[in-house]
């Protein structure tokens, strides 16, 4: 399957989160838009690892090349629970103070 | 490497710290003490063969420049410890974890200030970011900290995935994540439009990381409703940790990748100082104003973007320097007054002559007046925008005309302390705040006489 | 050396003057201080006057090639003395004063004093920045601290249009810094400068509008008058008999000789607009009732004409304004302290309230009526030389910015003996029944001034010796 088609599907998850992360209200919504995008992001590294490994592989058949992309993907699972740990506990202290996950009242500093 | 270990340590001795005290004086003098032995770990890795060796796989690259970052992130570090540990100690009930925090956002910080894999650039930002999220939400029971967390972890979040949509097309141009490497391969990559387009959202999440216009807006919110003394941290050290992270990108030429880059960021500078300046006239907290008139800093900083030379290299680590000491000084006295607006300043030189005097040397400061740090500091990012080519002259003249404006603001405070009449309340101010202050005000001027008294320990 | 301790002299005493809580030892140490740097003054123009006496140069920055290098030569032999002689005077005059906060009042003055030297004895560029802006910032604290009821906005904009000349200036002068051959700031090398006809054309603005903001000259005048009427007395006089004096010192030093193409293209435009705003500064001046006020608007004009025959760019016209220079210095202090007196005396300085001080004031009146008369620049008196001379070089220019020009003269005679008239003649009004003649301090102050301006006016051939060299070489080089 040519990388297009990866290019493009992870562009369209990428572009449904942003779209998400800034049209949606509830809090919790937002959170899965911006697990989304870095999801997107996974897949496309994997996709870019894939591809990279099989050019290198065609002069070098002990080639790594292509690793390092995998990792990063590991990198960024590990991160992503890390931040969504801290988001979450951020969400349950607003919701403790407010009764409410609704972004709007982000709007109440500007005053 | 010293730091970035001994950092990330010290952050969980800071954490094991409160199992065995629960004193708060004490728990502010191990930090203090930690803060000296990390500068002390740092310099001998600067100045001496004394420090962790790791291989690396060339992820991380510890130049002089880095380094000597390092030494004014740490020092900026100890001397708001110092001034404003007692403020601290009072955010809430978990001292200790505070200053926990702090050291790993230092970790960040260092990480970020010798990166040399996109992959470092990544954690380093995350590592620096997720610490912050909780300083900012740690006033618990308060509404608009509740907010600012919120929203600060929103963006940041958000900016996260784009940089990470960012670093993946830039792999998939270059098959690397090593700067040096991507800027062999993308010159003959078939993956034209890739390179350019990565790098463009690389550029807007660090945009958000700084708060350059139009990636501002989540600032003034944040900078507000977090507790002023992490503000107070945010605005300086991670704020300019952001910088070094950007200028180490561009500073391998990656600018030519972009995409007409040189129409961009002149626009992005102006867009940035117009927002920053115009708005932080009309506030009447002083704390938005600090948190506009950053921005407005920010403006003049990513003048070290625009060109890569010596003058902006060294500019950027001036400006680091003198911005942020002058910011931690007047955010130290900000925490002890009891109204935050313009007037509750009013009368402030007849009750606390000494604090408002080292208060007007900050104030100065940020104006960029001589005689002061932050006038070399903006110099040398004038001239640097001038030695490249003649014709930033015009950029040059936008910026100094909002220099003008930025006068503007900070004198209004000045005005409120020496020329109105009224009665600043302060909480207690004890002697070694004032004696800090002192040290501050005296390390602006003396950098404001001669910059090479800083600068000389760039070039060891 | 002699550079470097007028500087540090006035500067290390303000900053021990800050520490002086008692009145009266603050004023006699400034005092003192100041007749110290004059003694300086005088022995570095006429004892110790060789070169390596009189210039000091030092490593300051060598990464950004500035060195600190002052000289005191030529024109700046005039100025320092214009600087050093008007501070034991304002501090004499006003010696009987007395200021909050005295010692702070004092130190800030001092600093002043320390701002100015350095600009007139800069001879690099930086260092010339740094000086104009230190100037600045002790007169913004004490228009801003002892001024008058609008003090805080008058002085906020007197310091926001400065601040903004000054760093444009400061953009001018990075860009020259570029340009130069080996990369510096010294005064040698901007002179030796070559550069395009449109960077000159670009660059002589950002210059311009600096010092043009500092004269001031029509349109950008507008801070002035206000700052003068709202500073205390003490500041007015530095103001306008020295301060004002940065601006014309500066287009003589750094303007003209950098851009001479740019100078010969727009000198047309900035001396129309000088003669627009000397004739506007005059017609105000007439219908003012506030006397600070009419100072102020009368020293526009004067500024004015400086700035026309600077750049009509003839030898004479010169000569006229060095010359000028210092005795309109003399000459408008003169006036501010007989304001100033009417003003601590009587409590009012509008002229409608005033009249028949004479009956009561004789010394003060007489003094007075030499100062105006030297303000209209009569003969034999030392305006009379200088504007004589910048008339000439105008008229050489062309006859009829001459003409016109002349006009202020006529007008300046109106507004000047109009004040002398409703100040001094005619009955005494319930206010100035009970008034006394000036203080011991004041008339001594007074009577030494008058001295000077008849004297120069008689012999003004030792200011002209004094600035000879400056206005030679000005005319060999171009």
């Amino acid at each position: 399957m040519p990388i297009q088609y990866y290019i493009i599907l992870s562009l369209a998850l990428f572009c449904i989160g942003i779209v998400g992360v800034l049209v949606r209200r509830n809090v919790i919504i937002v959170f899965m838009c911006i697990e989304l995008m870095l999801n997107a992001v996974n897949l496309l590294l994997v996709a870019f690892s894939k591809m990279h490994h099989g050019i290198a592989y065609l002069t070098d058949k002990t080639t790594t090349t292509g690793s390092d992309a995998q990792l990063f993907v590991f990198f960024i699972m590990v991160v992503a629970a890390a931040e969504v740990s801290v988001g979450l506990a951020i969400i349950v202290m607003m919701y403790r103070n407010t009764h409410s996950v609704d972004v709007n009242f982000l709007n109440r500093l500007k005053n | 490497m010293n730091a970035i270990i001994l950092s990330a340590l010290l952050g969980v001795v800071m954490m094991f710290a409160s199992v065995f005290t629960e004193n708060k004086i004490a728990i502010r003098n191990i930090a203090i003490f930690g803060l000296l032995i990390l500068l002390a770990s740092n310099l001998l890795n600067i100045y001496t063969p004394y420090s962790f060796n790791v291989d690396l796989h060339n992820m991380l690259r510890f130049d002089s420049f880095g380094l000597f970052f390092n030494s004014i992130a740490i020092v900026s570090t100890l001397l708001y410890v110092i001034l404003s540990g007692s403020d601290i100690v009072k955010v809430g009930n978990y001292p200790a974890e505070y200053f926990a925090l702090i050291f790993f956002v230092l970790c960040g910080v260092t990480i970020l200030s010798s990166y040399n894999s996109l992959l470092m650039l990544f954690l380093g930002v995350e590592i620096m970011s997720i610490p912050l999220y909780i300083l900012t939400g740690s006033d618990k029971k308060n509404l608009k900290s509740n907010e600012a967390s919120l929203k600060y972890f929103l963006m940041g979040a958000f900016s996260t995935g784009i940089m990470l949509m960012g670093i993946a097309l830039l792999y998939g141009a270059s098959g690397n994540f090593n700067l040096e490497m991507i800027r062999e391969k993308t010159s003959i990559a078939e993956f034209g439009i890739l390179a350019p387009l990565g790098l463009l959202l690389i550029f807007i999440s660090l945009a958000f990381k700084v708060s350059a216009a139009p990636f501002h807006f989540w600032t003034p919110d944040v900078y507000d409703g977090a507790p002023s003394v992490f503000t107070s941290f945010m605005a300086t050290i991670v704020k300019t940790a952001g910088f070094i992270a950007f200028v180490k990108l561009f500073s391998l030429r990656m600018a030519d990748l972009g995409p007409s880059y040189a129409i961009i960021l002149p626009v992005i500078i102006i867009a940035t100082l117009l927002v920053g300046n115009i708005t932080a006239v009309f506030q009447q907290s002083v704390k938005r104003m600090l948190a506009y008139s950053s921005i407005a800093q920010a403006g003049f900083m990513l003048f070290a973007l625009y060109t890569s030379n010596d003058l902006s290299t060294e500019g950027i680590l001036l400006y680091a320097a003198a911005y942020s000491i002058a910011t931690i000084g007047i955010f130290g006295i900000l925490i002890k007054m009891k109204d935050y607006t313009f007037d509750g300043y009013n009368g402030l030189a007849k009750k606390q002559p000494l604090v408002a005097a080292t208060n007007t040397v900050f104030l100065l400061s940020l104006a960029g007046i001589p005689l002061t740090a932050g006038f070399f500091a903006k110099y040398y990012m004038l001239a640097s925008a001038l030695k490249s080519n003649g014709s930033a002259l015009w950029l040059v003249i936008v910026a100094v005309l909002f220099a003008a404006v930025s006068v503007y603001y900070y004198f209004r405070v000045i005005q409120a302390m020496y020329f109105k009449d009224g009665d600043a309340e302060t909480t207690e101010i004890d002697g070694t705040f004032k004696f800090v202050l002192v040290v501050l005000a005296l390390l602006i001027i003396l950098i404001g006489i001669n910059p090479s008294i800083l600068l000389r320990w760039y070039y060891f | 050396m002699i550079p470097v301790l007028l500087i540090l002299i006035p500067l290390l005493s303000g900053l021990v003057t800050f520490f002086l809580k008692d009145e009266k030892a603050a004023k006699s140490w400034s005092l003192l201080a100041s007749v110290i740097t004059l003694a300086v003054v005088f022995s570095g123009l006429f004892i110790y006057n060789h070169n390596n006496e009189t210039t000091f140069d030092t490593e300051w920055l060598p990464n950004l090639g500035s060195r600190f290098s002052l000289a005191l030569d030529g024109m700046g032999k005039m100025l320092t003395l214009l600087t050093a002689i008007s501070f034991p005077v304002v501090f004499a005059s006003t010696y009987k004063n007395s200021y909050k906060q005295s010692g702070s009042f004092y130190g800030l003055m001092l600093l002043t004093q320390a701002g100015l030297m350095g600009v007139f004895l800069a001879s690099d560029a930086l260092l010339f920045y740094f000086f104009w802006e230190l100037a600045l910032i002790p007169v913004y604290f004490l228009c801003s601290i002892w001024g008058g009821e609008k003090r805080i906005a008058v002085t906020f904009k007197f310091f926001i249009y400065t601040f903004i000349g000054s760093l444009l200036m400061l953009a001018g002068i990075l860009f020259l810094y570029f340009q130069t051959a080996d990369h510096s700031f010294a005064i040698k090398s901007l002179y030796n400068l070559h550069l395009s006809a449109k960077s000159q054309n670009t660059v002589f603005w950002l210059f311009f509008i600096a010092f043009a903001i500092k004269m001031p000259i029509f349109p950008l005048h507008t801070w002035q008058p206000d700052t003068y009427e709202q500073s205390p007395t003490a500041v007015t006089m530095i103001l306008s008999g020295v301060m004002v004096k940065m601006g014309i010192f500066a287009l003589i030093r750094w303007l003209i000789p950098i851009f001479p193409e740019a100078v010969a293209n727009f000198s047309t435009v900035i001396i129309i607009f000088s003669i627009i705003g000397m004739i506007y500064a005059s017609q105000i001046a007439i219908q003012q009732d506030d006397i600070k006020r009419l100072i102020a608007y009368s020293s526009i004009a004067h500024i004015g004409l400086m700035c026309a025959a600077i750049f009509a760019q003839n030898k004479i016209g010169l000569e006229g304004v060095m010359i000028q220079m210092f005795n309109h210095g003399i000459n408008v202090i003169g006036l501010w302290i007989v304001a100033d007196v009417i003003e601590q005396q009587l409590g009012t300085r509008k002229l409608s309230e005033l009249g028949g001080l004479a009956q009561k004031a004789p010394t003060l009146a007489i003094l007075l009526v030499v100062l105006s008369l030297a303000n209209i620049a009569l003969p034999l008196t030392n305006s009379f030389v200088g504007e004589f001379l910048m008339f000439i070089g105008l008229f050489q220019y062309n006859i009829w910015a001459a003409a016109i020009a002349g006009v202020s003269i006529i007008l300046a005679a109106v507004y000047t003996l109009n004040m002398i008239q409703k100040i001094f003649y005619g009955n005494t009004v319930s206010l100035t029944d009970n008034a006394v003649d000036a203080k011991n301090n004041v008339q001594w102050i007074l009577i030494v001034l008058v001295v000077v301006v008849i004297v120069l006016g008689v012999y003004p051939q030792p200011l002209i010796n004094l600035t000879k060299d400056t206005v030679n070489t000005f005319f060999v080089n171009r």
